[in-house]
């Protein structure tokens, strides 16, 4: 049983070292929004991709969503998105990690304007950390909420057979004590108070 | 002491120390990756999310450009109320200032043109409860605790950092171990690109 306890503590730790160091990363940088992002947050910045003419059909009374996966489809970005429409245009907002990429449609006059964000480390990172959820119809990006999910079970398992481990060894148990004692203690004061 | 028996110590003691914000990152993780799960549980309760504490004239001078902080800053200290705070526009004649703790929350609604303030409570709820301490960080908050705290949350990053390196030392010095944690890590590293490059 002891065995099995570390070796699965170890090789869910390796599995999701890149899963962790984003979340590290990421979460570094959003307690120092400001002095990576400015304050108030810069927003993205857009560079323009191409600007179109489409020339398909919408069925009659096409809805948002279904106007966004057609045009999304024409353009070969197919993917996880938000559409909307905002002053009588439609936006596309396509949720690619690295680049995301925004699509607006004029209906009166059928222009496609595509864009993508210039690359930022910092607002890449919150992307990633806030990536989660089963709310899109993608296969990939349930797979994606599923490693999220497997990372929340990962961290109290980690909890739980860190405990087990600390026990078994008896020589650490009275500083591994003493640890826990003054950690528990301090977040305890931080409940109390903030 | 030799480095790999301090090595298994920080691994350990760290984690000791810094265990009930890793269980609490984890744990509220959850509501953060199920929202609507944990929304549609609340929502069938029939309870308001907000409880109506006063309402009143009142007036308050909102500048047209610049950091709105210190408005929200004065609305506190006319009304005896004092905590972690932000204040934002949320539309053209409404400002909203929120105060937040880990307990409880206020919102106050300033309505400019009928120069109406209004002070609403939120109810407990253990998700927000959850996601609101996984949430706090940064150090614009004034106050001691606050700025410690924010503190603590590097300490976190350095602890995570720390276990990684130290996890992947321990791992490397067992050889026996090396070709499936190989396989673990490479997997690992292979997935996310994945998902990096494909989502």
């Amino acid at each position: 049983m002891s065995k099995l306890i570390r070796r699965v503590h170890m090789y869910l730790a390796l599995f999701l070292t890149p899963w962790i160091l984003m979340y590290t990363a990421s979460t570094f940088v959003m307690n120092h929004r400001a002095a990576f992002r400015g304050s108030p947050p810069a927003g993205p910045e857009w560079r323009t991709l191409s600007e179109s003419r489409y020339e398909g059909e919408f069925a009659a009374g096409a809805g948002e969503a279904a106007m966004a996966g057609q045009l999304l489809a024409s353009l070969d970005l197919d993917g996880a998105h938000q559409a909307r429409m905002r002053n009588g245009r439609l936006e596309i907002n396509r949720l690619d990690p690295l680049r995301p990429v925004r699509i607006t449609y004029t209906p009166e006059s059928r222009s496609v304007k595509v864009e993508e964000t210039v690359f930022n480390g910092a607002e890449f990172l919150e992307r990633m950390h806030r990536r989660r959820g089963y709310q899109h119809e993608y296969v990939l990006e349930d797979t994606w909420a599923m490693t999220v999910d497997l990372v929340i079970v990962a961290i109290l398992f980690w909890v739980a057979s860190g405990l087990w481990m600390w026990w078994e060894l008896k020589v650490t148990r009275g500083w591994g004590a003493l640890f826990a004692l003054a950690g528990m203690g301090l977040f305890g004061v931080f409940l109390a108070v903030l | 002491m030799k480095f790999p028996h301090l090595n298994r110590r920080t691994h350990l003691y760290l984690g000791m120390f810094l265990m009930p914000w890793f269980f609490m990152y984890g744990l509220s993780s959850i509501p953060f990756a199920h929202g609507a799960y944990f929304e549609a549980l609340d929502k069938a309760k029939g309870l308001p999310l907000w409880e109506p504490r006063f309402e009143k004239t009142y007036e308050l001078e909102i500048p047209e450009q610049g950091p709105l902080r210190p408005v929200g800053a004065k609305v506190l200290a006319d009304h005896g109320l004092s905590g972690t705070h932000g204040t934002y526009r949320q539309g053209p004649n409404q400002v909203n200032i929120y105060i937040y703790s880990f307990w409880k929350s206020t919102q106050l609604k300033y309505f400019i043109a009928e120069k109406k303030l209004v002070a609403e409570d939120r109810r407990f709820r253990l998700d927000h409860f959850l996601t609101g301490m996984h949430a706090k960080g940064g150090f614009e908050q004034d106050g001691f605790f606050e700025k410690f705290w924010g503190v603590m949350v590097d300490v976190v990053c350095l602890g995570l950092l720390l276990w990684v390196m130290s996890g992947v030392y321990m791992w490397w010095s067992l050889p026996g171990l090396r070709q499936w944690g190989s396989v673990a890590l490479a997997g690992g590293i292979a997935t996310f690109l994945v998902f990096l490059l494909k989502l």
